[in-house]
């Protein structure tokens, strides 16, 4: 069975790094993911080959990671609120920027958003986070989504709707923070 | 904004997710290339979309990782190097 085991090796990265936006620490990621293959290993005959190896691995770090947080539940973490509509693009619009000049990227350049995605990222909610990292990151379909964490494709679309709302929002603040504009109270 | 615009931004996350059926890609589409605001909308939420990806892209897993996991597939499994 060795070599078949293999198949989950080339997965590492991926769990590494949406483990590290979950934990949001280093050490805590990498042992999420040890716990994760060492589960992996334990179980690999349930796999069904042929069978999507990712979202496999997906589904079980996603139920360690959810196991410990009912154990050691972190008091900071931020509820999961209902967002209000809201958009970088629109807010630029508004204040006046020729966004319809301008490419997409040169758009995100130009403000910085790009310096922290992770960090806005690790600050959502967690219900939404997940959803955001597993389809804008790890490329995950609804379908694969909403069998991973166990609801309904319904929810997955709503969190991911809200989860980017979120992130721009979060994008959004942090872009004006070192060059705040003068910006009246109560504008917008 | 029109009904097609309306349309069109109900359906921008499924479409940028390519979560939509062909024949709802082709209407989609035909609406963005007759309506240049709505267009510009949807490129600057798909490069959203790309830009966490390549962000968060740059994490790989530690060497020390790696190569515990490779050694887990070997006859010995080896033991956490940390404990909980
Ligand atoms: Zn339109």
């Amino acid at each position: 069975m060795s070599s078949d085991f293999s198949l989950f090796e080339r997965h590492v990265d991926a769990l590494y790094r949406s483990a590290l936006r979950l934990t949001r620490k280093p050490e805590d990621a990498e042992d999420l993911v040890q716990e994760t293959y060492l589960r992996a290993y334990r179980y690999r005959n349930r796999f069904k080959p042929g069978t999507n190896e990712k979202a496999w691995l997906f589904t079980i770090m996603t139920n360690v990671f959810r196991n410990r947080l009912r154990q050691r539940p972190a008091p900071t973490e931020p509820l999961d609120q209902p967002g209000t509509d809201f958009s970088i693009y629109d807010q630029l619009r508004r204040e006046g920027m020729p966004v319809h000049l301008m490419s997409p990227e040169e758009i995100i350049v130009e403000r910085g958003f790009g310096d922290e995605v992770k960090h806005a990222l690790e600050e959502l909610p967690l219900p939404m986070r997940m959803v955001v990292v597993l389809v804008d990151v790890e490329d995950f379909s609804y379908k694969e989504v909403a069998s991973i964490l166990g609801i309904k494709i319904g929810t997955v679309m709503s969190r991911l709707h809200r989860g980017r709302q979120a992130l721009q929002k979060k994008l959004w603040e942090y872009s004006g923070r070192p060059r705040a504009r003068p910006v009246a109270v109560g504008a917008n | 904004m029109g009904d097609h615009c309306e349309q069109a931004m109900r359906k921008l996350s499924v479409y940028i997710d390519r979560e939509l059926s062909d024949a709802e890609v082709r209407r989609v589409k035909a609406h963005l290339d007759d309506c240049p605001p709505c267009e510009k909308v949807f490129d600057f939420q798909a490069e959203m979309k790309r830009l966490v990806r390549k962000e968060c892209c740059t994490d790989d897993a530690p060497a020390r990782l790696r190569d515990w996991v490779r050694q887990l597939a070997t006859e010995n499994p080896p033991a956490r190097d940390r404990e909980v």
